[in-house]
């Protein structure tokens, strides 16, 4: 069903995250008859690729507890860790409302407007245009904005993008990205693994006489069918988290406009944050920042490119680019 | 999963009956057919069970937008009563100024009052045009009293309309979005099948005509 406003836009990128997010449990699956197809090369030499294969589809019936236990526990240790470095500030202050009075109350305005308890606001001594959200949990959701950003868009297209950011909060971004960064770290941990040692292998049956390479021709065959199963599995892992991100960005547009009703003050603050953003943090946080001008474009960015964000406002929540001639001081008809 | 619920079904009508029942139909022959009608059945109401969630869910996603639409419009609703609860404010604080000028006061009024007696969409929009072409020629008419135009209440007043006018512009987009979306819904080609259920009818946009204001902003801005 394609998307022709905005409530439909918000309703297939939500569908789209849950299939992707479905993805991941498929790919752990791959990755185990991956290392199935891999084992049954090592040990056995006397197998046919095809009979490799199938004897390691036979495996998955007992292996793959084994496999979804063992992501689970992985994943208990990596969350738990995120979280303190997710915390981690990147010289980040906290404001109090004496501080920045107007913005916190842009920010709690909007709050309010949703019945959400106003997360705590933060700035950045930064001359970069950007923002993020961050928090796991309702303790500790927090919105960051750079000094850069404070000083150099207008009211409206603060509060946009105070919007976004808290949108990005509402949906839960920050954990279901985590989630996304975790089954990845799992993939690439297991390849690296695999890679490592394959090499190792290798080196050690290049080592023996040629004769045993002629036996174990099928064990070769399918070692190399694994290896390919499992860089696949960790391609496509990645592939889902960058398209998840995306979806996310979309959302996180989209919400802003819910909330604001403007969807011309979001175009505009995305016009002038674009190219300004590039800030100095981890990766996990950069993730959730307003704009992240990414190093690899295409599939492997984090967020959509600015051209296509602000074709999506235009298309599904009527935005429009303002034009040159646009006057950006905030004036009504009456004055 | 259908398959086997389709075999043990065969199997179970097999094993109730006795072998042979009617020896003139053939002892399997009768039997079988027992246990495909049961299964034909079975797939039959699976069919009409994935139908009816199908429409469901078609119909709950035209409610919905339809809700959205209602919300939206809700906020117009809160922008137009400030809008005309500003305006007696203003026509007095005009009035102590430019009292003779009461042909153009009375249309302010009248206007008000008509755009706060309209109803729906369409006709609210057509009083709020005349409103604004009420009000635009109140401004265009305080130019000439400079002791109005520096009132501290009027200068205030104004902005305040200004900021509702925003406001309003905002929400009729979102409002106007809102119904193209409900609109496209029960117009594309699974939910015209099920929005006569509801009876979902076409909304109307809210538009309000332009022509009035662009003559107010024609107009000769005179800076002293």
């Amino acid at each position: 069903m394609g998307s022709y406003g905005l409530a439909t836009h918000i309703w297939n990128n939500n569908l789209k995250s849950i299939l992707l997010l479905a993805g991941f449990p498929i790919l752990l699956l791959l990755l185990n008859y991956g290392l199935n197809v891999g084992f049954v090369g090592l040990m056995r030499d006397d197998l046919t690729p095809g009979e490799g294969l199938s004897l390691a589809f036979q495996y998955m019936q007992q292996s793959w507890p084994f496999a979804f236990i063992g992501a689970a526990i992985w994943f208990l240790i990596a969350w738990v860790s995120y979280q303190s470095l997710i915390n981690l500030s990147t010289g980040a202050r906290g404001v109090t409302r004496d501080e920045e009075p107007e913005l916190y109350n842009l920010l709690e305005n909007l709050c309010i407007s949703r019945g959400i308890t106003t997360p705590r606001l933060s700035i950045i001594d930064s001359p970069a245009m950007n923002a993020f959200a961050s928090g796991l949990s309702d303790r500790n959701y927090s919105i960051t904005l750079t000094r850069g950003l404070v000083d150099a868009l207008d009211h409206d297209e603060i509060e946009a993008v105070m919007g976004h950011e808290l949108t990005h909060i509402r949906n839960r971004d920050v954990r279901l990205l985590m989630v996304a960064v975790i089954f990845v770290g799992i993939f690439s941990f297991i390849g690296e693994l695999v890679f490592r040692n394959m090499f190792g292998t290798g080196v050690r049956v290049g080592g023996h006489s040629s004769s045993r390479k002629g036996d174990s021709r099928g064990g070769g065959v399918l070692i190399l069918v694994a290896i390919a199963l499992i860089a696949l599995a960790y391609l496509l892992a990645m592939v889902i988290r960058f398209s998840l991100s995306q979806k996310r960005e979309y959302l996180a547009d989209a919400g802003s406009v819910e909330l604001t009703k403007k969807p011309d003050a979001m175009i505009s603050a995305l016009q002038k944050i674009s190219g300004h953003s590039t800030i100095d943090a981890p990766d996990e946080v950069r993730q959730m920042m307003i704009e992240n001008s990414a190093r690899f474009a295409g599939v492997f960015a984090t967020h959509p490119p600015v051209e296509k964000r602000i074709a999506a406002l235009e298309t599904y929540a009527a935005g429009r680019a303002p034009s040159p001639a646009h006057s950006q001081v905030a004036s009504g008809p009456w004055d | 999963m259908s398959i086997r619920i389709r075999l043990s079904f065969g199997i179970a009508a097999r094993c109730e009956r006795p072998y042979i029942t009617d020896p003139g139909q053939g002892a399997n022959g009768g039997l079988l057919l027992e246990g495909e009608l049961m299964s034909g059945l079975l797939i039959f109401l699976i069919v009409i069970v994935l139908v009816v969630l199908f429409v469901v869910g078609i119909y709950n996603r035209i409610v919905g937008l339809n809700q959205r639409a209602d919300q939206a419009y809700a906020d117009i609703d809160v922008q137009l009563r400030q809008r005309h609860d500003l305006i007696p404010n203003l026509v007095e604080t005009v009035k102590g100024y430019a009292s003779h000028e009461r042909g153009t006061l009375e249309e302010v009024i009248q206007a008000r009052n008509g755009a706060v007696a309209a109803e729906g969409p369409a006709a609210q929009g057509v009083a709020e045009g005349v409103l604004n072409a009420a009000l635009g020629k109140l401004f265009a008419l305080a130019e000439a009293y400079p002791d109005l135009k520096a009132n501290t209440n009027f200068l205030e007043l104004q902005r305040q309309l200004s900021d509702v006018e925003n406001k309003l512009a905002a929400a009729r987009r979102f409002f106007n979005n809102a119904v193209q979306e409900f609109n496209t819904a029960i117009q594309q080609i699974p939910g015209n099948f099920v929005a006569p259920m509801g009876g979902f009818k076409q909304r109307e946009f809210f538009e309000i005509p332009e022509g009035s204001r662009a003559e107010v902003s024609a107009a000769p801005s005179v800076k002293f």
